[in-house]
């Protein structure tokens, strides 16, 4: 049985009103990290992967410019939306391309991982053309370190949520399902 | 835990991996560059710009004394920058992010401050010392 229509757009709703508050509640989170100015733990990725198990390529990217679109108007500036948006969009492109590459050969961490460090370089190479020298992605490993420790955190995170949840686990087995007929 | 380390697959590590590789290619070209600069007499100058205008142009080599100084752009976005010790840093800025204040002091060739909302970058640069001038003719 397939979701029905109305079921997978009640879900992306869902999962898109669950990243909104997620990354609303991440940035009142004062900033872990002291020695990386501007790096972010990225805990709306966990909503990004589930996505992306669990729903097709098309919907998934509609959760992420959903959740891009409401938490900029929720208190984000143009400046914090090109930034999301450049980092979100890099991001995407290449976690679908690692999770490409099947479930045999690849797990949530690394593409968890990958979302995380590309997000930095999207980002940086908004900022390094807004600032208009590219200087600036010389603070590209210091994100990246973070980066793979805060991927790696949420692909564990995401994964469980992905085995224990039940509907999720549901949503998965269906599209997996749905790809090998 | 160890259910999670085996979750790790091959493809995961090499992906990471290229990926960190990836985000130093930036630093390899830049010091590629920099090794072409005369390091010996060379000094490092801060240059500030706003929105993508050169607004001053600081040498930091030897430049011991410390002062500090305002910069306020027509709509009132104010960024206050402290030099000491060969070092430039934003002190104070009234922008919403404060990420230009949070990065502290810099002071090596490439290194950058920037700050986003006010569209102010502060780079520095090194400059080959008076040896740029010299042309030598026959």
């Amino acid at each position: 049985m397939a979701m029905t229509k109305n079921q997978r757009l009640v879900y992306i709703a869902l999962l898109a009103s669950q990243a909104v508050i997620i990354s609303l509640i991440e940035r009142a989170i004062p900033f872990p990290f002291a020695i990386a100015p501007g790096a972010k733990l990225g805990l709306a990725n966990i909503i990004t992967c589930m996505a992306l198990y669990t729903l097709s390529t098309k919907d998934a990217a509609k959760v992420v410019a959903i959740r891009i679109v409401l938490s900029t108007l929720l208190g984000g500036t143009i400046s914090s939306f090109m930034y999301s948006a450049s980092g979100a969009i890099l991001s995407f492109i290449g976690m679908w391309a690692v999770k490409k590459l099947g479930p045999n050969r690849v797990s949530l961490i690394g593409v968890s991982t990958a979302g995380a460090i590309l997000h930095n370089v999207g980002q940086l190479m908004i900022a390094s053309w807004i600032a208009q020298t590219w200087t600036v992605l010389l603070y590209l490993p210091v994100l990246s370190f973070i980066g793979i420790l805060s991927g790696i955190a949420i692909g564990i995170f995401a994964n469980y949520l992905l085995n224990h949840v039940e509907k999720l686990h549901y949503y998965r087995d269906l599209r997996e399902l749905k790809r090998n007929i | 835990m160890n259910a999670y380390f085996h979750m790790i697959k091959r493809w995961d590590a090499i992906i990471i991996i290229a990926l960190v590789l990836l985000s130093f290619l930036p630093l390899a070209i830049f010091s590629y560059q920099q090794t072409k600069v005369d390091q010996t007499n060379a000094n490092l100058v801060a240059v500030i710009t706003v929105d993508n205008e050169e607004i001053e142009r600081i040498t930091l080599t030897g430049n011991t004394e410390s002062h500090t100084f305002d910069i306020t752009a027509s709509d009132g976005d104010t960024n206050t920058i402290e030099i000491k010790n060969n070092q430039i840093r934003i002190k104070a800025a009234t922008c919403p992010d404060q990420v230009c204040v949070r990065t502290g002091f810099i002071a090596k060739a490439g290194e950058t401050i920037v700050c986003l909302p006010h569209k102010l970058v502060i780079e520095i640069q090194t400059e080959s010392g008076e040896t740029d001038d010299i042309i030598i003719s026959s």
